[in-house]
């Protein structure tokens, strides 16, 4: 009794252990950066003596009224975002190699940049990773890098507590006016003078939020009691989700996008009040040609940014433009863009409309974006001797750009020392000694430049833009950077409770070893040690992102190397058994369900290129049948007739293992029941059923302790006892998983069951005692797991989860409830069933040997297969860390290992979980 | 008996004898069809699978197990119906790790599978037939007596392994050609072999002064 509360006390220290690392390492690696809480105001200019400001006297005391710290050079700004808008769906098709459907599909704006190239410009942006509506959002209006953790807070977006331009509008008394996405109204719950949300959240829809916004864009264009009107377009994305791009709904909704546009256009050369006003057609972030976003691949970060303004602006605004690349538009003229960052979108915004720039904002003002506006060629901050000289608009506009840089380089360095005194984790000191250097040298020379009361030349605007291009390199690295210690410290706790665990897994190998005969145990070790060389070959292929991709095969390889060692020593000691053909038959099985789930996985997945034709084409098959009726019954009835199996199997298993007569009825006909609702389901969609079919899973599990409590189960012999035990537990969760699969559940049900009874019928024949534990089996059990995983339709990223499950049974969204079922559908069939039936593997129905075992040879069997099974998926997960960890500079480090890592995590603390579990229920 | 003659030498001239074959098949598809195994791997297995059938078969037959009972003749016969069976079953292994099982995968599957059957199955049933304890002896190792076991065993075993580390690389996202299936698969499988054959010679050296020493 002793040694049992030894052993629940050794699985709770192993699940206290792997919290605990699980924890830290995601605190160093799903990085957090601290957010200030500053805000900047409108008179931290006069306040802090800034540099830039000593030389005008005159404008400060002219414009002290004046809410700013430049002057606004654009009376009005109207920003309609485009939802996942690529670059190629603006820029001129003669840029990119082949003319696609989806191109030039924006006429009215190219119509635009090619007719006024001087007062028009339309700008490749490159958005920062992760590129999700949400993320971007905060980072257009704070200015700032969003991390990966935020992304965690998608669902329930939480309003912005960093300050962004909007604040700043609303505080300098602006009336900002938005219509569109309800992320913004999530965000900025109190800022909007009107706001027009529509709901974000159906991906099926495509034209609500996009007629609303058309609705309420032209009556306020004709209005002036506006100062940024801002208008969220989601047609495209929500196209792109569903039809991807090269298809005719994308097309419809670039034309009715465009359409749009032309009208808004139209509306703004015509009426006075908006000829200061500038438009800025922009998209968030970009998509793949799947629809798919939220990594860092080109497709999806190459969004684009088009801004004009109807006034006409001074043609040397072309030597300000980048020689950039062109291309022919529709109209045979050229059309030329420029690349800007999206990072600077929140100070130019806030620059162009002349209000404080944001505090926590590390941007650079956009020297092409600024430009278009006329504010900034007028005679702003001009010494008088500036006046006399007829110098060009070119030397004033120069002029005028290195004051806002310099205010610029100002807040960002103050931003930067702030951040540094504030937060616990800030920049390596070398490279802010450096960005200090690079400050101090751009401010002498500004001062320098000003004392002499002489031109400021081109090299101030180089050092400054030096200063802030440097800083936001430096930033992007230290807010991808990950906390190296507490990774570490993590990876040692998940290295620590390995080294436990097989300490305690050699404790009971060698106590078992007593009550044994010693005679096998070379050979036991000779198993162990294949497990293990099979766990190390999984454990090293989480290296490389394509083995990551292809887990589900390469599980389905090494089982199928077992099963294949297995005949092997079958032949070797005499007969090839008939469950070892089954078995081999049912991983090529196994291994076309998770192919079939490839080419789904490919198309949620930019970095999975899989070629569905080349490898599983069975497109013949249905033509061979063609005209029968059966085919197209099949699909539909083979679940039933299946399912009627399986009720079949179950019935006959549970009355002739379990012998308390009450026990064994009350499962047999809760299992009957559950059984019949879940084919009432699918017969006739009622709701009721699945909802009985989880009332009576839930309740047949909480009896099965009250009674394993009552003591009534604990009749008869051990091994008989275990039995029943597990197969009511197993009974328990089956329907319920089964249900949650779909049609797929009752044959990826019955290929569980019957790899099942291989392994367990196949195990080791070089060891005499049928009850021994065998390594072999028990990695093939874990194999099998995986493979399930796969095979029914699951993958490692979050849009694998097959979120249909969560609402069967069920219409409205309730997060607790739901995430409960998506999580019993995700886990289910890979975790609780497998981890529940490991009894099995020690307790061989039918076997002469095993009667009249003792208890305690049993137990020790049951507990090493239990502590090996933990063993084994503790170390592929910390092999996993340590990838992720070794890989946190990849490409996919987003897009496939820090998914990869929260689904092991996760599945490791439910398998540590469901062990404890099962040390209460089982010893 | 001839059992006896056979020598380590013996077993290097009969390996590379076969060794000389698949070379000549390779040099055949080069030259000839100018056809290497990335660019048209079906024709080049098939070829491959021609020059080495009759040097295998042929060799082995000579070394057949019982000469009393067995004409050469029968133990080529034997090999002969080995191929296909040996064939079958490399398929189906291929398959349960999971190799392709398209249409158009058919023909380099085919011929995959008898290559393979040539480095494992056929020289066991040329020397062997259906000697059921003979060919378990073989698979166990446990009382490695005979000289043409390790002839047969390390080669065999060096293909198979060879193949199985061989579809390793076949995932990884190089866009390579060479990782198609079966191409990368083949040339872990003719490694494995060429390096059981060279490590056969030197086990069967080994044996012998094991055995000498023994009866000294």
């Amino acid at each position: 009794m002793r040694m049992r509360m030894r052993l629940k006390a050794a699985a709770a220290a192993v699940l206290c252990l792997h919290c605990l690392g699980v924890y830290l390492f995601t605190r160093g690696f799903l990085l957090t950066r601290t957010e200030l809480s500053a805000f900047s105001l409108p008179s931290d200019l006069l306040q802090a003596q800034a540099p830039c400001c000593s030389e005008l006297p005159s404008t400060t005391n002219q414009d002290q009224d004046l809410p700013g710290w430049t002057p606004p050079t654009v009376e009005r700004v109207l920003i309609l975002i485009v939802d996942a808008l690529r670059f190629d769906f603006v820029a001129p098709s003669s840029l990119f190699q082949k003319k696609q459907k989806w191109m030039d599909r924006l006429p009215s704006l190219q119509h635009l940049a090619s007719t006024h190239p001087s007062s028009s410009r339309i700008f490749k942006a490159i958005a920062d990773p992760p590129t999700t509506s949400l993320q971007r959002l905060k980072a257009l209006t704070t200015g700032g890098l969003p991390t990966f953790i935020d992304v965690g807070n998608s669902f329930a977006a939480p309003a912005i507590q960093e300050d962004n331009w909007i604040h700043q509008l609303v505080h300098t008394g602006r009336r900002v006016v938005m219509m569109g996405d309800d992320t913004w109204t999530q965000l900025f719950p109190h800022h909007f003078n009107h706001s027009y949300p529509y709901p974000s959240f159906n991906v099926k829809d495509l034209h609500t939020v996009d007629n609303g916004v058309a609705q309420h864009l032209v009556p306020w264009l004709h209005r002036q009691d506006w100062d940024v009107l801002i208008g969220h377009f989601l047609g495209v994305d929500h196209a792109g989700h569903i039809f991807g791009v090269d298809s005719q709904p994308m097309v419809q909704k670039l034309e009715q996008i465009n359409a749009i546009l032309q009208n808004v256009t139209d509306i703004m050369n015509s009426q006075k009040h908006l000829e200061n006003t500038m438009l800025i057609v922009m998209g968030d972030h970009a998509q793949t040609l799947n629809g798919d976003h939220g990594g860092g691949t080109s497709e999806e970060v190459e969004t684009c940014l088009f801004a004009w303004i109807p006034r006409s602006l001074p043609s040397s605004i072309s030597s300000i433009f980048h020689p950039s690349t062109c291309g022919l538009g529709l109209n045979g003229k050229n059309i030329c863009t420029s690349t800007m960052q999206q990072l600077d979108f929140a100070v130019s915004i806030s620059a162009l409309l002349g209000i404080p720039f944001p505090f926590g904002s590390i941007g650079r003002v956009n020297p092409e974006l600024y430009a278009l506006s006329p504010g900034s060629w007028d005679r702003q901050w001009l010494p008088a001797s500036f006046y006399e000289d007829p110098s060009s608009d070119l030397k004033m506009w120069k002029n005028n750009y290195a004051h806002v840089l310099c205010i610029n380089s100002w807040q960002v360095k103050r931003y930067i020392d702030s951040y540094s005194a504030t937060s616990v984790m800030g920049f390596p000191s070398d490279d802010l000694h450096y960005i200090t250097k690079l400050y101090n040298e751009a401010q002498s020379r500004w001062s320098d430049s000003k004392n002499r009361s002489c031109k400021p030349e081109n090299g101030t605007i180089d050092e400054f833009s030096d200063f802030l291009l440097s800083f936001a390199t430096l930033a992007r690295s230290a807010w991808t950077e990950f906390d190296m210690k507490l990774m570490v410290v993590g990876l040692g706790i998940f290295i620590i409770s390995i080294i436990f665990h097989l300490f305690v897994f050699e404790r009971v190998q060698s106590l078992s070893n007593v009550y044994d005969n010693k005679t096998q145990k070379s050979s036991n070790h000779l198993q162990i040690y294949v497990a293990f060389l099979l766990v190390a070959v999984r454990a090293v292929s989480f290296l490389s992102n394509s083995y990551i991709l292809a887990e589900g095969r390469v599980a389905n390889f090494l089982l199928a190397t077992t099963a294949i060692g297995s005949i092997r020593s079958s032949l070797v000691y005499g007969k090839i058994k008939k469950h070892d053909l089954v078995f081999l038959i049912l991983i090529i099985l196994i291994r076309f369900g998770i192919e079939k789930g490839m080419p789904k996985q490919a198309a949620t997945n930019p970095f999975l290129n899989y070629d569905s034709g080349s490898d599983f084409d069975l497109k013949w098959l249905p033509s061979l049948f063609e005209g029968h009726d059966f085919v197209i019954l099949l699909p539909e009835i083979s679940p039933m007739i299946i399912l009627f199996l399986l009720s079949f199997l179950s019935c006959k298993y549970i009355t002739s293992t379990v012998h308390s007569r009450c026990i064994k009825w009350v499962v047999t006909v809760g299992t009957m029941l559950s059984y019949l609702f879940i084919a009432t389901f699918w017969l006739s969609e009622r709701s009721f059923a699945p909802k009985m079919v989880y009332v009576i899973g839930l309740s047949l599990f909480v009896l099965n302790f009250v009674l394993r409590y009552l003591g009534i189960l604990e009749k008869g012999e051990t091994v008989q006892r275990l039995r029943s035990l597990a197969l009511v537990m197993v009974s328990a969760w089956s329907p319920t998983i089964l249900i949650l699969l779909g049609k797929q559940g009752p044959f990826v049900v019955l290929v569980c069951i019957i790899a099942g009874w291989s392994i367990i019928s196949s195990k080791n024949k070089g060891l005499l005692d049928d009850c021994k534990m065998d390594p072999i089996s028990v990695m093939q059990w874990s194999l099998l797991a995986i493979c399930l995983f796969y095979q029914t339709g699951h993958w490692c990223t979050f849009d694998g989860l097959r979120y249909g499950a969560a609402f069967i049974g069920f219409d409205e969204f309730k997060v607790v409830r739901q995430a409960i079922l998506l999580f019993v559908d995700t886990f289910g069939i890979s975790h609780i069933l497998p981890i529940f039936s490991l009894p099995f593997l020690v307790t061989i129905p039918n076997s002469s040997s095993s009667k009249g075992r003792d208890k305690t040879v049993i137990f020790l069997n049951l507990t090493q297969v239990y502590l090996l099974y933990g063993l084994i998926t503790a170390i592929t997960t910390t092999f996993t860390v340590l990838c992720v960890a070794i890989q946190r500079r990849h490409l996919m480090v987003w897009g496939l290992f820090a998914p990869k890592y929260v689904f092991d995590a996760i599945g490791l603390l439910l398998t540590d979980v469901l062990i404890c579990v099962s040390a209460l229920y089982y010893c | 008996m001839r059992k006896a003659e056979i020598g380590a030498t013996t077993a290097l001239a009969v390996h590379s004898l076969c060794a000389a074959g698949l070379a000549t098949g390779y040099w055949l598809s080069h030259s000839l069809y100018s056809s290497s195994l990335i660019t048209d791997p079906a024709p080049t297995l098939r070829i491959l699978t021609v020059c080495e059938a009759p040097v295998v078969i042929l060799l082995f037959s000579w070394l057949r197990r019982d000469h009393d009972r067995c004409s050469f003749i029968k133990a080529v016969a034997r090999g002969l119906i080995g191929l296909p069976i040996g064939a079958l079953i490399n398929a189906f292994g291929a398959i349960v790790l999971g190799a392709p099982v398209g249409l158009k995968f058919w023909p380099a599957t085919i011929y995959w599978s008898m290559l393979l059957s040539l480095f494992t199955f056929v020289p066991a049933a040329c020397v062997f037939g259906a000697s059921k304890l003979d060919w378990q002896q073989i698979l166990s190792y446990s009382k490695p007596s005979n000289i043409v076991d390790y002839m047969l065993s390390v080669p065999a075993h060096g293909a198979i392994i060879g193949a199985w580390l061989g579809a390793w690389p076949m995932p990884l996202d190089w866009e390579r050609p060479w990782q198609e299936w079966p191409i990368c698969v083949t040339y872990g499988a003719i490694a494995g072999h060429l390096i059981g054959m060279l490590f056969s010679p030197v086990l069967i050296f080994l044996h012998r002064r094991h055995i000498r020493t023994k009866t000294e």
